[in-house]
């Protein structure tokens, strides 16, 4: 199965959290969010979905012209199925790592931000 | 997302259109024109976003055999200072690439532009050199024809654009739209087989052209290249039948299939014309100057050829996958 990058685990996370609504500005927002306080730059973002695009894990299609974009297009994007697959797997990954640093560093002690 | 009240000007929209290559153009655009707040940050936000963007193009189409083979067919014509400098020049041009065919006019336009370029050096040439004496194997009776040869180029460069041209309008599958689901899946499985036919018998012209090759003695590396090619091809020609999944996913399965036999076919382009431009290069070396400049004419013909093939061909992959992208989903046609 494919192993995700971090910033594609985010990237990923940002496109499912915004459901239908996942296009550049969007997703650059979410993922700028997702990242606090780190700064992302929009290419990077165009970048990676390109490449999870081109490995299956998230598929895009045009959107009809809107006003607001100049009477362009929006590329919306989706994630696969083979993209849910490996964002659950990057997820469990994750977790174990949660739990052993937590139970490492004491208990309740710590908590992740 | 709010509303932009008003977008950048015109002029610097213009450049950053310019910038931001054809394939992401839409998408990057309107992105950049959502979040307008000031020219200033506008250009900021272009100047950001478009290396990111280049090189994503540059990773996504470039065909790296067709690559190497153009780089080896350059170093061997032109040495390595050469190949260096076209590398990132060819490398800029998968980024670029159009998403549509070429208009008639501007096909047209290059084939009459190269053939008057044709002409323009044989005349030079023979003005230098009197075609009324015979020198160095060139006779005035070569000189004729060559110029005769010339002359009758431009209509048979046109005729071939327009033969391509007409060749990919009637070969057109899709059309722009919506589809059902169950039509696209069989525009899907249709090309697939018209792909595994046309890659199993490109494998065995390709080994018989190997084996003709063999016998004419050509360079050991150009049969074992063909050799390999038809070998690969026979074992990628097996079709991929999708398994069951939604209109969006098998759209992009589709999508990824024309890109990748579009790119395969680039490489097969370049590859069917490489004997000849070897050949053509082992003549530059063996011959005197005028000899060579022609030669140099004919090669520079013969590539003109495989970019106008290429160029037909892979903007109609464009066009196909353009059309997907914007393609909605319909419910089947009622047969009651």
């Amino acid at each position: 199965m494919e192993s995700l990058g971090q910033f594609e685990q985010i990237v990923l996370t940002a496109i499912l959290a915004l459901d239908d609504n996942a296009y550049g500005v969007t997703i650059h927002a979410k993922v700028e969010e997702l990242s606090h306080p780190k700064k992302i730059a929009r290419g990077a973002v165009y970048a990676t979905l390109d490449r999870m695009e081109d490995k299956a894990l998230i598929s895009s299609w045009l959107s009809e012209p809107t006003r607001e974009r100049g009477g362009r297009s929006r590329r919306h994007y989706r994630l696969e199925k083979s993209g849910e697959k490996a964002l659950k797997e990057s997820a469990r990954t994750a977790q174990r790592l949660i739990e052993t640093i937590t139970r490492s560093l004491g208990g309740l002690a710590w908590k992740p931000r | 997302m709010e509303a932009a009240l008003s977008g950048p000007p015109e002029w610097l929209e213009r450049m950053v259109l310019f910038a931001i290559p054809p394939a992401a153009r839409e998408g990057v655009a309107g992105d950049l024109w959502e979040t307008y707040q000031n020219p200033g940050q506008y250009a900021v936000e272009a100047l950001q976003t478009v290396p990111f963007v280049v090189w994503s193009q540059i990773r996504r189409n470039l065909n790296l055999p067709a690559l190497i083979l153009q780089s080896a067919l350059i170093f061997l014509c032109f040495g390595g200072p050469v190949t260096l400098m076209a590398l990132p020049l060819l490398m800029l041009r998968e980024a670029y690439r159009p998403v549509t065919r070429p208009s008639p006019r501007r096909a047209i336009r290059e084939a009459i532009l190269l053939s008057c370029g044709a002409m323009v050096l044989l005349l030079l040439i023979m003005s230098v050199h009197s075609p009324f004496h015979v020198r160095a194997g060139v006779d005035s009776f070569t000189w004729l024809s060559l110029f005769l040869a010339a002359l009758f180029l431009s209509p048979f460069l046109c005729l071939f654009r327009a033969g391509l041209i007409m060749q990919g309008d009637r070969s057109r599958t899709l059309t722009a739209g919506g589809l059902p689901k169950d039509a696209l899946a069989g525009a899907y499985h249709n090309f697939q087989q018209r792909a595994f036919c046309s890659n199993l018998l490109e494998s065995m012209a390709l080994v018989f052209a190997a084996a003709c090759g063999f016998f004419f003695a050509w360079d050991a590396l150009l049969v074992a290249l063909f050799i390999i090619v038809a070998l690969c091809l026979m074992l990628d020609s097996v079709p991929r039948f999708s398994q069951a999944c939604d209109f969006t996913s098998l759209r992009a399965r589709y999508q990824q299939e024309l890109a990748r036999q579009g790119q395969l076919r680039r490489f097969l382009h370049w590859l069917w014309f490489a004997p000849v431009l070897v050949a053509l290069h082992d003549r530059l070396t063996l011959g005197e100057s005028i000899a060579a400049l022609l030669n140099c004419v004919a090669a520079a013909i013969l590539c003109f050829l495989v970019a106008a093939l290429n160029r037909e061909h892979g903007g109609r992959v464009q066009e196909q996958i353009g059309l997907l992208d914007r393609m909605r989903e319909t419910s089947p046609p009622d047969r009651a």
